[in-house]
């Protein structure tokens, strides 16, 4: 659980990075979608094996793959977001001495701030359930459990093992969502508020 | 995923339009094929031949040779393809008429519970699900229906969004010329949502070639039972391969589906 936190901190660090490096250019802003999009249709259990067969089994050949998977659904929601101001208000912003860096943080930021939010939620989820396929590499997280399930089939405690599996990893997600519709509630500014 | 969630359409659907609304510009009459199609094709088959070229000069010890053999690579590599496919077409009968069914006025009120139902599938960790089911049954037939259950969500809701997106004005137009309620959701409705329904049925069936790995323990074949015993024989030369493997295959599927997605399109949005 606390890996999944790590990995959506740091894929949204990187991520709003790169939403914001590139959402001036439209050309910039296509290509990086395209290339996360490309790097989302690479199953999970083959850059899992992809990285172990390079740097063993080790929490270094989980987390990169977990922050690239977090990373798509903020990346795209970031420039999303960061380019749906209306123009109208970034004109009246500029008309009011407002300059390039006070611009991204009051203005476009908060006007993203919806949008981006509902991407970290996306990648929070996905993360959840990687981190417990991403078990198999190094034994970290409930995912353990279910591997310790598969491989036992038949076995007094699969069922149990199977269950724990399941359950928590869905508790999970549920509590990181209604965290997220907590934090949603508290943080969008209020004229941003539907 | 709770299931309040608004109905939203699947993580692939905004670069989905994207490339539709560049695509509209760019040329008023796509073709079905074009030669960026030979793009992704290309560089799998680049990326497979470097890495045959690569175990072929390898001294390989007994386990290694024993997976690194044509017949057995073919033959896993086929019931994958066998596998996934099979989950998407299932995932397309069910999900499609579902998404039609909490679209019609009559029967709207089914929506809530179906999302609900589809969320409960995807949110539950399939990992846990197959070692439960695992319990009682294996073979082909478990493993395809939960990861159908796991990956119904994407086309359920890209076919809500597609059906509600079609314009009000087209929909008046069409029941204006006399078509019946059938008539319009098979030549009006349906044909408009496909793009939007098969960027979902994408979605699906990329997940479903990730997660037929993890049916190893269930016998359902594919190239799962090569990975996860090289993990655990530690053999990293055949789990680098296999996953490139599954990698590969992945992207080919996605592109095939995606050819197929727009052969399937009409001309007019194409």
């Amino acid at each position: 659980m606390l890996l999944s936190l790590y990995t959506v901190l740091a894929a949204v660090a990187i991520g709003l990075l790169i939403a914001i490096l590139t959402y001036r250019s439209r050309v910039r802003a296509d290509f990086t979608i395209a290339t996360a999009a490309v790097a989302f249709t690479l199953p999970s259990v083959a850059l899992f094996g992809f990285l172990v067969s390079i740097v063993g089994s080790n929490l270094l050949a989980v987390f990169p793959v977990l922050v690239l998977y977090a990373l798509l659904p903020i990346v795209r929601n970031g420039i999303v977001g960061l380019q749906s101001a209306d123009p109208n208000v970034i004109d009246a912003a500029r008309g009011m001495g407002v300059g390039g860096f006070r611009m991204l943080w009051q203005i476009r930021l908060p006007i993203a701030w919806p949008v981006i939010l509902a991407g970290i939620r996306v990648s929070t989820q996905l993360t959840v359930g990687i981190v417990a396929i991403g078990a198999f590499v190094q034994k970290v997280g409930l995912g353990t459990y279910g591997y310790d399930a598969l491989d036992n089939l038949g076995s007094v405690n699969t069922q149990n093992k199977a269950i724990v599996c399941i359950l928590f990893v869905t508790l999970i997600a549920l509590v990181f969502d209604a965290v997220f519709v907590v934090i949603r509630r508290f943080t969008t500014p209020r004229g941003a508020r539907a | 995923m709770s299931v309040e969630t608004p109905v939203q359409p699947d993580t692939e659907t905004p670069t989905q339009d994207e490339t539709l609304a560049v695509d509209f510009k760019s040329s008023h009459r796509r073709n079905v094929l074009a030669w960026r199609d030979l793009v992704t094709p290309a560089l799998v088959a680049l990326v497979l031949v470097g890495l045959y070229v690569d175990i072929s000069r390898r001294d390989l010890d007994t386990i290694e040779s024993n997976v690194l053999n044509r017949e057995s690579l073919t033959d896993a590599t086929l019931q994958h393809i066998y596998v996934s496919v099979s989950i998407a077409v299932l995932v397309m009968l069910v999900a499609v008429p579902a998404g039609i069914l909490v679209t019609r006025r009559r029967t709207r009120r089914l929506a809530p519970a179906v999302l609900a139902v589809a969320n409960v599938g995807q949110a539950a960790p399939s990992l846990g699900l197959l070692a439960l089911v695992g319990i009682y049954a294996i073979g082909f037939w478990p493993v395809v229906l939960i990861l159908t259950a796991y990956s119904a969500l994407s086309v359920l809701r890209n076919t809500i969004v597609g059906l509600e997106g079609v314009d009000r004005g087209v929909l008046d137009a069409a029941r204006g010329m006399g078509m019946s309620a059938a008539a319009v959701l098979m030549r009006v409705e349906l044909p408009l949502a496909v793009p939007v329904i098969g960027a979902g049925a994408r979605t699906a069936l990329v997940l479903a070639v990730g997660t037929v790995p993890l049916g190893y323990a269930l016998d359902a074949g594919g190239l799962g039972l090569p990975l996860f015993g090289a993990i655990k024989t530690n053999r990293p030369v055949v789990t680098f391969t296999i996953a490139v493997m599954i990698a590969a295959l992945a992207l080919l599927m996605d592109w095939a589906a995606g050819i197929l997605q727009r052969a399937a399109t009409p001309k007019g949005i194409r």
